[in-house]
């Protein structure tokens, strides 16, 4: 994030009414074109107008376009959205594809201001597992255990120390007598 | 928020109260584990931002055991701020004077130097024996595993698992041992 990004609102990912899941609402209402008939500033806008408006238009039929012409005024586009959003872009000096470019941002965007996104992931559903807390996982018996406890004071993992060994080895070796009974 | 996400989301960040058990316990090797339960960072949803560090609770901090001659050895150093106010305190003379402050430094080493350090060491709860006033002892809800096993000393063995220990061979009647 830089100076230039300070006032930037920050948020999270959404769409309105989820739009697109079913069918898709087109979220522009209507463009606004002004242009100078005369100065050059507004050329761009002009050819965009006499080739490529009306094809815009037939394409686009959820959309008004109005066209405003201006005398010795600077061109500029102002979309407005269904939420009631209003984006203004200043057009001087562009080309007829630069117009077009821009035609068709504001025309795909969904109105929601442009901000930084904290998280760029969004989920209905968090978790399916359900959301860990700290008792996930546990055995139950710690239910009843009582602290301090036998099982849990001892390291993991342990396997049997030497001494436990040796005694097993010498039970092993151990030879049952045959003439003396046991007990 | 409904009622069931509100106690669910209760439920991941409440606060665990662990019990550990420091008898015969490297302090250093332990810090680094309690130090994780301390910061939190045991547990799956840890952040930097996230205030989930666990309450522990250590009994028997006398009894910690300093591997080698490093009771001899090891120096704490302590500065008043004023001239000739600094101070060399070996590791048995600290231990007499307080058998929590070994235990307590170790763990404070341990984590990270942040700001949070000291507000989770306020988690931290040593005691040098084994009792633990009733007011802690009925929060405690999990206990940490020792880093390293306990050893058993000859006087807990009774008499009759000694007489059955495997020898290789008797020491005849008349033997002075030494």
């Amino acid at each position: 994030m830089s100076n230039s990004h300070l006032f930037l609102q920050s948020g999270f990912i959404r769409t309105p009414l989820q739009n697109g899941l079913g069918r898709y609402i087109p979220q522009l209402q209507r463009i606004t074109l002004k242009f100078c008939k005369n100065q050059g500033g507004s050329r761009g806008v002009r050819d965009f107008i006499e080739s490529d408006l009306m094809d815009f238009a037939k394409n686009n039929p959820g959309t008004v376009v109005y066209l405003k012409p201006r005398r010795h005024r600077s061109p500029c586009m102002v979309a407005e959205y269904l939420n009631g959003e209003r984006e203004y872009l200043s057009c001087h000096e562009f080309s007829r594809d630069e117009v077009h470019k821009w035609l068709s941002y504001m025309c795909t965007r969904s109105g929601i201001p442009v901000m930084r996104f904290r998280k760029y992931q969004h989920t209905d559903y968090p978790s399916i597992q359900g959301v860990w807390n700290p008792f996930t996982h546990q055995a139950p018996e710690i239910n009843l255990a009582q602290y301090p406890n036998d099982i849990l004071s001892k390291p993991a993992n342990q396997g049997p120390t030497a001494t436990e060994q040796l005694i097993e080895i010498f039970k092993k070796t151990q030879i049952k007598d045959p003439i003396k009974p046991e007990h | 928020m409904s009622a069931t996400k509100r106690v669910q989301q209760w439920a991941t960040l409440s606060r665990m109260w662990y019990l550990f058990d420091a008898q015969w316990q490297d302090p250093f090797r332990s810090a680094q584990t309690l130090a994780l339960y301390l910061t939190g960072q045991n547990k799956p949803i840890y952040h930097p931002l996230n205030d989930c560090g666990d309450h522990v609770v250590v009994i028997n901090s006398k009894e910690v055991a300093l591997r080698g001659d490093e009771w001899k050895k090891r120096v704490y150093f302590h500065h008043t701020g004023y001239p000739k106010g600094a101070s060399w305190t070996l590791a048995w003379q600290l231990h007499e004077k307080d058998p929590t402050m070994v235990m307590r430094k170790a763990i404070f080493k341990a984590m990270a130097s942040n700001l949070i350090r000291r507000t989770n060491m306020e988690r931290l709860h040593i005691f040098p024996g084994s009792e633990i006033p009733e007011e802690i002892k009925g929060n405690i809800s999990g206990q940490i595993r020792p880093v390293m096993p306990v050893p058993k000393r000859l006087t807990g063995y009774s008499k009759e698992e000694i007489d059955n220990f495997p020898k290789v061979f008797d020491y005849p009647n008349d033997y002075i041992l030494r």
